[in-house]
């Protein structure tokens, strides 16, 4: 009978630890997907006086990307 | 209908053309089959209660094996965007698929049956077990063609087996039960034909339906 | 029916307010009342505590792969790849509460029944229960996020899986019990004391709340994957490649 409070501390302690690996995962990929999409949206912004003015000679191709700016 | 037929018709070609990969299937399986004996030194013991076992593994591994590639050639060759463009119901191209597959393991199946039978010294070319490898097999190729339009993504040759295997648990259990049933004679208890026969109508129902939703494009 | 999601979208727009406090008020009073409020279980003693989240684990990880069954039905229907993620984020839960069920259920079982692990029905339709799903979780994984094809696979075999569970359930049932062999999972015995089903719903509320936010907070995640894809590929086409 002594020997269940250890049993009981690890039921638990999987249950817990197992959460915190999973939440410190969770908020890992969180932030480094926000940094990244941060960065490609400044990268985008920077790119786009080129975008157009390539985008007045080239197809329609490129025009229709324009569009999507906001989303 | 003409369509379908022509599909049907197409796959079976197909079957016989492609019969090298079919044949390589069959090897394995045969090595399986040997590598089982090794293993469990079959040749001295009473193989009987091991014999299910042995039987469905080697099945279920050369099915996994054989049926991998089924669509993956006419999907590189652009066969299969102009199969999806034709005039012919997107469950017909499913079937004749299946139907291709299914005589192909069938095929094996039965080289299997025979090379057993010469190996472990047991006639397992008995009408009841007979039914037992169909109707199995008729459940497992529904779903392993279903599962084999898995595309072109890394470590696709593992992922298949570690996809098809765990929804087959029903059916293995079922066939293994009933094919041991089938050897010794005496009832196990529980319908296993009746679950291994229900399993396998509703995996290839379920899969000519679903079928179409995978491939649309 | 408008005016159902309407509602819905209202109160999820209250996620990140309501959610986060709710779960930690639900584990705290998990803990407290497993730990304090339940009384001490006469024939197995302080361990079967475990049974506080073991149950709860469990139900919920169904919970979660319910989830993904409908959401996959969803993106079949709706063709929406929103539903994706939904169903990725549910599988992934699923799976973790499923693991969770395990792993309390194996350190339960070691001072009751003496071993970690045996091969009775229901632990075996678990464990089947983990592998489809995890191979679920490897094949999304391996796949493009974006690919619309890649997701109506999965979502065809999130399908299958889901309507296999009672298929599994029944033939491992019949498997394990026609061979002699002693029962160390019963029925659910003796009913339980009333405070005893009263901790066990505070578990259930409290689990069940936990996987809420977890699933909410892996969709979002996975939708922001999803939109870095998107980006990439934005940025690669103005780049001219």
């Amino acid at each position: 009978m002594e020997g269940q409070l250890e049993y009981l501390f690890a039921g638990f302690a999987v249950f817990w630890a197992g959460l915190l690996v999973y939440l410190v995962w969770l908020q890992a990929r969180l932030r480094a997907l926000q940094a990244e999409v941060r960065r490609l949206e400044e990268r985008l912004a920077e790119e786009v006086p080129v975008a157009e003015a390539t985008a007045a000679t080239r197809s329609a191709s490129a025009a229709r990307v324009a569009p999507e700016g906001g989303a | 209908m003409t369509a379908t037929w022509a599909i049907l018709e197409k796959d079976l070609r197909l079957l016989w053309r492609q019969r090298t990969g079919w044949v390589s299937a069959g090897a394995f399986a045969a090595m399986t089959v040997i590598t089982f004996s090794f293993a469990f030194d079959l040749a001295t013991a009473d193989v009987r209660p091991l014999l299910p076992g042995v039987l469905w593994v080697t099945f279920l591994f050369a099915g996994v094996i054989a049926s991998s590639h089924s669509f993956s050639e006419e999907q590189e060759q652009g066969t299969f965007d102009a199969l999806l463009l034709a005039p012919a119901p997107r469950s017909a191209l499913y079937a004749g698929k299946a139907l291709a597959n299914l005589v192909g393991l069938l095929a094996i199946e039965a080289f299997v049956l025979v090379l057993g039978s010469v190996l472990f010294n047991v006639p397992l070319l008995v009408p009841r077990l007979l039914l037992v490898t169909v109707v199995g097999t008729v459940g497992y190729v529904g779903l392993a063609t279903l599962l084999s339009t898995l595309g072109a993504v890394r470590s696709r040759a593992v992922l298949l087996p570690v996809l098809t295997l765990p929804l087959l648990v029903p059916l293995l259990i079922a066939a293994v039960r009933a094919t041991g049933e089938a050897l010794s004679g005496a009832p196990d208890g529980a319908p296993w034909l009746l679950l291994l026969a229900v399993f396998s109508f509703w995996s290839a129902v379920g899969a000519a339906l679903l079928f179409p939703l995978v491939v649309e494009q | 029916m408008s005016w159902l999601v309407g509602q819905a979208s209202r109160i999820y727009a209250f996620r990140w307010v309501t959610l986060p406090p709710l779960v930690g008020v639900g584990m705290f009073a998990l803990i407290a009342a497993s730990l304090v409020v339940a009384p001490r279980e006469s024939v197995e003693g302080e361990v079967q505590r475990v049974f506080y989240i073991h149950f709860p684990s469990a139900l919920t990880a169904y919970g979660a792969l319910f989830v993904v069954f409908v959401s996959s039905i969803a993106l079949l229907w709706t063709k929406d790849m929103r539903w994706d993620a939904i169903a990725r984020a549910a599988a992934g839960v699923g799976v973790l509460f499923t693991a969770f069920t395990l792993g309390t259920g194996a350190i339960w079982g070691r001072p009751t029944w003496g071993v970690y692990w045996t091969w009775d029905a229901r632990l075996t339709s678990t464990l089947i229960l983990l592998l489809l799903y995890g191979g679920y979780l490897l094949a999304r994984n391996l796949a493009d996020p974006t690919d619309e094809q890649a997701a109506r696979y999965g979502a065809v075999f999130a399908i299958f899986a889901f309507a296999d569970i009672p298929v599994i359930n029944m033939s491992v049932r019949w498997w394990r019990t026609l061979h002699p062999q002693p029962m160390v999972v019963g029925s659910d015995g003796p009913a339980m004391p009333l405070e005893m089903v009263a901790v066990m719903m505070i578990g259930l509320v409290g689990v069940g709340l936990l996987a809420t936010w977890l699933i909410v907070l892996r969709s979002e995640t996975e939708l922001l994957g999803v939109r870095t894809q998107a980006l990439r590929a934005r940025l690669d086409r103005r780049m001219g490649v």
